[in-house]
């Protein structure tokens, strides 16, 4: 099975933080049956994020939390999964990492002939200068999680990638969680984003997409080795 | 003896801030080399800091505040 399948979000982020305690280079594409809105723990500490999040779990959107850094982030079928975990190269800075996931997400969706670039890209949920998009809009969030000591550090890096956008998906909760930490931020609109259902619409594609992005992510830790043996 | 507690300069490539999330021990307190001290964000990642001496912990930005490169954030006094 090439896609781990969790009830919910949480279970998919505790499998990444076993595979990052393991610290050895690994591939894990995963998704959430149940829809769920995962927040760094930052977020969650006033008043006005609290009752936004009372707001989500009633309209089936419960909050949870992650230790990786940036913003809100919907989970669900809609989203694919993508985590990355390499021990630091010397040298791997934290843009090595975003290049490094994002390249391979590019290369995956170039076999479907899906262009795609990185940048910031206003309106959209968790926004930072290491999304995908394509054609401006947002298909994929990225973030990384760096643990142990300077001189072992492992690096996990995570792509939320949306492979569909639920009707029910409560755009006006992400922005008022969001807002105590961007409260200048333009607000958070579902035109702002896409999914990969838009671009390959005939369903064969979307079936194929996760093989051709686990051997694209395989291919480029692989590329890492001869620099993590030297290390050790 | 007074070892810096310093934002690593070699983490990221853009001249980002950073924030402090959370000290991991008090101001004040007893700490032992390698011991994990702080967490910062930068660029939307969670990286880890460790105590680059054993001894007393003083700590000189608080979580929450913007910190540069290469600032000193605390010391160690042994």
């Amino acid at each position: 099975m090439i896609v781990a399948h969790f009830e919910t979000a949480a279970g998919g982020i505790r499998r990444e933080e076993t595979l990052l305690r393991r610290g050895r280079p690994a591939v894990l594409l995963w998704t959430a049956e149940h829809p769920a809105l995962v927040v760094p723990g930052s977020l969650l500490g006033n008043c006005e994020s609290g009752q936004a999040a009372t707001e989500a779990a009633t309209q089936g959107w419960p909050v949870l939390m992650r230790k990786s850094g940036g913003g809100v982030v919907p989970q669900g079928p809609g989203t694919l999964n993508l985590a990355m975990i390499l021990p630091r190269p010397q040298g791997f800075t934290i843009d090595d990492g975003y290049r490094l996931i994002c390249a391979t997400i590019a290369e995956a969706l170039t076999r479907f002939d899906i262009d795609a670039t990185t940048g910031p890209c206003a309106g959209s949920f968790c926004d930072g200068r290491w999304n995908m998009l394509h054609r401006g809009r947002k298909l994929a969030g990225t973030a990384q999680r760096w643990q142990g000591p300077a001189s072992c550090q492992v690096v996990l890096m995570h792509a939320a990638i949306l492979c569909a956008l639920p009707e029910t998906m409560p755009w006006h909760l992400i922005e008022r969680l969001q807002s105590p930490q961007a409260p200048d931020a333009p607000p958070v609109t579902k035109a702002a984003h896409v999914a990969l259902d838009d671009l390959l619409p005939d369903g064969a594609g979307a079936h194929s997409f996760p093989g051709a992005l686990i051997r694209a992510a395989e291919d480029r830790l692989h590329a890492y080795r001869p620099r993590i043996s030297q290390m050790a | 003896m007074k070892t810096n507690i310093t934002i690593p300069t070699d983490l990221w490539e853009e001249d980002e801030q950073c924030t402090i999330t959370v000290w991991l021990a008090s101001d004040g307190a007893n700490v032992t080399e390698g011991a994990l001290i702080a967490e910062i964000m930068a660029a939307k990642v969670q990286h880890e800091i460790e105590a680059p001496a054993s001894g007393t912990l003083t700590i000189l930005k608080e979580t929450e505040v913007p910190a540069d490169k290469g600032e000193v954030i605390g010391f160690i006094t042994s």
